[in-house]
C-alpha cells in the first residue's frame, strides 16, 4: 500500500513538473513582459500625477500632455501589466488544476507578442493624440479587434483543458477562471461593438465605456486573483478551502452583482436613471461577496500566521484580499446618494480603480507570480531581501496613493459642491493631496525596481539552484526540506 | 454544482443585467421620442438641438487630447449635485442684461459628438458653457473667444492674457491646465496672414495655430448648453426658478 502510494506521488510530481515544463516560456513571457509594462505605467502615473499640481513639469514633451498621459498610463497598467499578469496565471492554474500539459505553448507565444507589440501601439497612438479618444477605451478602435483575437490565441486552450480534464472534482479556483475566461469576451466584444461600430446615442456611448471598465475589472482582473488566491491558500498552508457553501455564494454573489457595475459614474446625467443607480447599488452590494471571500480565505489560514509571515505569495496573497475586504468596505462608503455628489468627479474614483488594480490584483498576482516562477524556472528566487523591499514598499505606496486620492476627492467634490467657495481655492487645496500622490508612485516605482529586476535574474535562469525555497523568515538549519544542496530531477518545493 | 448548472448560471447572471442595461438601453436612447413645444410659447414645432462650429471633429479631438480628464461637461440635476449654481456653469445668472439661462444638461446637447465627454474628475471647471461663458466675459473688451481660446491653449498662465475673471479669480495665475503647445506651430510672421497669435516671441517669428487647434477652438466655443440661444419645452425645461435677487 505504501509502496503504490509512493509511486503515485512521484507519478503525481512527475505530471505536475512535466505541465510546469511545457509553460515555461509563455508564462515566464508574460510575467516578464508584465512586468516592464508595470514599471512603465508607474513612470506615466507618475508623471500625470505631478502634471495635476505642477503642470510646467515636462512640459518640453508635448506627447506627454496632461490628458493624454492619463490614459496611456492607465492602459498600460491594464492591458500591459494586468490582462499579461493574467494570462500567465490563467494558463498555469488552469493545467495544473485540469492536469493537462500544455500542447500549444508556440500559438500562445505567438499571440502574446502580437498582444505587446498591439499595446506598444496603442499607447503611441494615444500620446501623439491619435487615440479613439473615449473614455476608459483610449486605444484605437482597430486596436481592439486584435486584442480580442490575441485573447482567444492565448485563453482558448484553458477552456479546452478544462474541457479534456479527467473527471474529478473542479475547484473553487477553477470557477472563477473559467467564469473569467468567458467573461472576457463577453464585455469586450460587446464594448467593441457599441462603441466603435454601432452608431448609438454618443452618452449611451459613454455609458457602455464605464459600463466595460467597470465590469472588466470585477468579472475578470477580480476572479483571476480570486482563482489564484482560492489555489495558493489551501497550498501552502495545506489545509482545505475553510466552507464550500460560503465559497458559492460569494461566486455567485460576484457573478450576479459584477455586471451591472460600472454607470454609477453617469449619476446625473441624461441616460435612463436607473442605469448609475442600478451601478452604484451594485457598487454598494460589492461588499457582500468581498466579506464571503474574504472571511473564507482568511479562516482558511487561521492558525498559521507563521506561514504567512514566511511564504513570499501568500503574504501578497492575504494582503491582497485583506485589500478586497477593504475595497467592499469603501465601495460601501463612496457610492451612496450622499457621498456620489461628493466623490463622482473627483480624484476618489482614481483612488478606488488603483486600490482595485493594484491592491487587489496586482497583490494577489504578484503572490501568485512568486509562486509559479521557481517552478517553472526550477530556480528559487535569489533574495529574501528584494522580496521583502519590494513587500512593504508597495504596501506604502499603495496606501499613500489611495489614502491621498481618496481623502484628497472627498475635499475636492466637497469644495465644490460648496458654491459659496470659489471653485480656485478648491482646485488648489485638491492638488495638495496630488503631491501625496506622486510621492507615493515614486515608492511604488522603487518597489517594482526591486521586482522587475528580481524577475529577470529569474528569467535569464540565474536563480538559486536549491532545494531550499525562498522564504522571508525560513532558518535553514531546521528547515523541513534537510540541509541546503543541490535541487532534485523532480519539482521544487517553494511556498 | 454541475457543468451545466454553472453555465447557465452564468448564462443568467450576465445575460440579463447585459440585455437590461446595455443593449436595451442603447436601442431605446437611439430613437428618442420628438418634444414638440407647449402651445404659446415664443418658438413652435419640435425641439432641434442647434449647434454650429465644428462639433463633430472638435469632439474628436477633445477626447483625444485627453481634455475630459480633468474637464467635465455635465450640469447635473440637483438631486445628484449643486452644478447648476456654481459660478456660470448652468448658464448665466439673472442680471440687468441677460435672463436667467441656467439648466440641466440634456442628451440632446451632445447632438453631433461620436462620445458624450461627462469627464472623470473636475481638476478644472465644467466646460458645459465655456463659449457662453467666454462670450459673456469678453464682450466689450475686442478679444473674440476664440482668440482667448488659442492664447489659453498655448499657455494658459500666460501672465499678459486679457483679464478674464470669474468673480474675483484670475484665471491665468492659478490654472494647472496643461499648455497644448503641440497644437501650434512656428511661422515667419511676414506673410503669415492675419492668422498668427498676438504674442511676440523673437523678431520675426510668431506662433500659428494648426488645423486641429482651429477643430477644438471652434469646438470649445461652441459650448453653449443653456437656454440663451434656444428656450427648451416645458417638458425639458427642468431649470429651477431663478432666485429672485443676486
Amino acid at each position: 500500500m505504501a509502496e503504490t502510494t509512493s509511486t503515485a506521488e512521484s507519478n503525481d510530481v512527475a505530471l505536475r513538473a512535466s505541465i510546469d515544463r511545457s509553460l515555461r516560456h509563455p508564462v515566464m513571457f508574460f510575467f516578464s513582459s508584465g512586468a516592464l509594462w508595470l514599471a512603465v505605467a508607474i513612470v506615466l502615473g507618475l508623471v500625470a500625477s505631478a502634471k495635476k499640481h505642477s503642470p510646467e513639469f515636462l512640459t518640453s514633451f508635448s506627447w506627454l500632455d496632461a490628458g493624454k498621459v492619463d490614459g496611456a498610463h492607465m492602459s498600460a497598467l491594464i492591458y500591459g501589466w494586468g490582462a499579461q499578469a493574467a494570462f500567465g496565471i490563467i494558463i498555469w492554474l488552469m493545467a495544473r488544476l485540469s492536469r493537462k500539459e500544455c500542447t500549444s505553448v508556440g500559438t500562445i507565444l505567438w499571440a502574446g507578442h502580437v498582444w505587446n507589440a498591439t499595446v506598444i501601439v496603442g499607447i503611441i497612438c494615444i500620446l501623439s493624440g491619435n487615440g479613439s479618444g473615449v473614455p476608459y477605451m483610449e486605444f484605437p478602435s482597430f486596436v481592439w479587434p486584435i486584442l480580442i483575437l490575441c485573447y482567444f490565441g492565448i485563453t482558448i486552450w484553458s477552456l479546452i483543458q478544462f474541457q479534456v480534464r479527467d473527471a474529478g472534482h473542479v475547484y473553487v479556483s477553477q470557477w472563477y477562471l473559467l467564469a473569467g475566461l468567458l467573461w472576457f469576451p463577453w464585455i469586450a466584444v460587446t464594448a467593441f461593438l457599441f462603441v466603435f461600430v454601432f452608431d448609438g446615442n454618443p452618452v449611451m456611448t459613454t455609458a457602455i465605456a464605464a459600463w466595460f471598465k467597470g465590469s472588466l475589472f470585477l468579472l475578470f482582473f477580480l476572479p483571476t486573483a480570486l482563482a489564484s488566491a482560492y489555489y495558493l491558500a489551501p497550498k501552502v498552508t495545506g489545509r482545505p478551502v475553510y466552507s464550500y457553501n460560503l465559497a458559492l455564494f460569494g461566486f455567485w454573489a460576484l457573478a450576479f452583482l459584477g455586471p451591472w457595475a460600472g454607470m454609477h459614474k453617469l449619476f446625473g446625467a441624461p441616460i435612463p436613471q436607473f442605469l448609475p443607480n442600478a451601478g452604484a447599488a451594485a457598487m454598494i452590494l460589492i461588499l457582500i461577496p468581498a466579506i464571503a471571500i474574504g472571511v473564507n480565505i482568511l479562516k482558511t489560514i487561521a492558525g498559521h500566521s507563521d506561514i504567512v509571515g514566511e511564504s513570499p505569495s501568500l503574504r501578497f496573497t492575504i494582503s491582497g484580499i485583506v485589500l478586497f475586504v477593504a475595497y467592499g468596505v469603501l465601495s460601501l462608503l463612496l457610492h451612496t446618494v450622499p457621498t456620489m455628489k461628493i466623490t463622482q468627479f473627483s480624484y476618489s474614483g482614481y483612488g478606488m480603480d488603483i486600490l482595485g488594480l493594484y491592491g487587489v490584483f496586482s497583490l494577489c498576482a504578484f503572490g501568485a507570480i512568486y509562486f509559479i516562477v521557481p517552478r517553472i524556472t526550477r530556480r528559487e528566487w535569489l533574495s529574501r531581501r528584494f522580496i521583502r523591499w519590494h513587500f512593504f514598499l508597495s504596501l506604502y505606496g499603495l496606501a499613500s496613493i489611495v489614502i491621498c486620492a481618496i481623502v484628497g476627492g472627498v475635499t475636492q467634490g466637497q469644495g465644490i459642491e460648496d458654491v459659496s467657495q470659489p471653485f480656485g481655492t478648491m482646485a488648489e487645496r485638491a492638488s495638495q493631496y496630488g503631491w501625496g500622490v506622486t510621492l507615493a508612485w515614486g515608492f511604488l516605482l522603487f518597489a517594482n525596481l526591486f521586482f522587475c529586476l528580481h524577475l529577470l535574474l529569474m528569467w535569464a535562469l540565474l536563480g538559486r539552484r536549491s532545494s531550499h525555497p525562498t522564504l522571508l523568515k525560513g532558518h535553514y538549519a531546521d528547515s523541513p526540506h534537510g540541509p541546503e544542496g543541490e535541487v532534485d530531477n523532480l519539482g521544487t518545493t517553494s511556498a | 454544482m454541475t457543468f451545466k448548472a454553472f453555465i447557465f448560471g452564468l448564462l443568467v447572471s450576465f445575460g440579463f443585467p447585459w440585455l437590461v442595461a446595455v443593449v436595451i438601453p442603447f436601442s431605446t436612447m437611439n430613437s428618442p421620442e420628438p418634444i414638440e413645444y407647449e402651445e404659446g410659447a415664443a418658438v413652435s414645432g419640435v425641439y432641434i438641438p442647434k449647434r454650429d462650429g465644428r462639433v463633430s471633429e472638435g469632439s474628436k479631438i477633445y477626447g483625444q487630447e485627453g481634455c475630459y480628464q480633468c474637464h467635465t461637461q455635465l450640469i447635473r440635476p440637483t438631486y445628484a449635485g449643486n452644478d447648476v449654481f456654481r459660478d456660470e456653469w448652468a448658464g448665466l445668472r439673472k442680471t440687468a442684461d441677460n435672463p436667467d439661462t441656467r439648466r440641466e444638461t440634456l442628451a440632446t446637447d451632445f447632438e453631433g459628438e461620436e462620445v458624450a465627454y461627462i469627464g472623470q474628475s473636475r481638476v478644472g471647471p465644467d466646460l458645459s458653457n465655456l463659449g457662453r461663458r467666454l462670450a459673456h466675459h469678453l464682450k466689450g473688451t475686442g478679444v473674440s473667444p476664440e482668440d482667448w481660446l488659442f492664447r489659453h491653449l498655448y499657455n494658459p498662465r500666460d501672465p499678459n492674457m486679457v483679464n478674464y475673471r470669474i468673480g474675483t479669480q484670475d484665471i491665468p495665475e492659478r490654472s494647472s491646465c496643461p499648455s497644448k503647445r503641440n497644437l501650434f506651430e512656428e511661422v515667419n510672421v511676414y506673410g503669415a496672414g492675419a492668422d498668427v497669435l498676438p504674442l511676440q516671441i523673437e523678431d520675426g517669428k510668431g506662433i500659428r495655430a494648426n488645423d486641429r487647434a482651429r477643430q477644438l477652438v471652434s469646438y470649445l466655443a461652441s459650448l453653449k448648453k443653456d437656454t440663451l440661444g434656444q428656450p427648451l419645452p416645458e417638458a425639458l425645461n427642468y431649470n429651477p426658478k431663478a432666485p429672485v435677487a443676486e
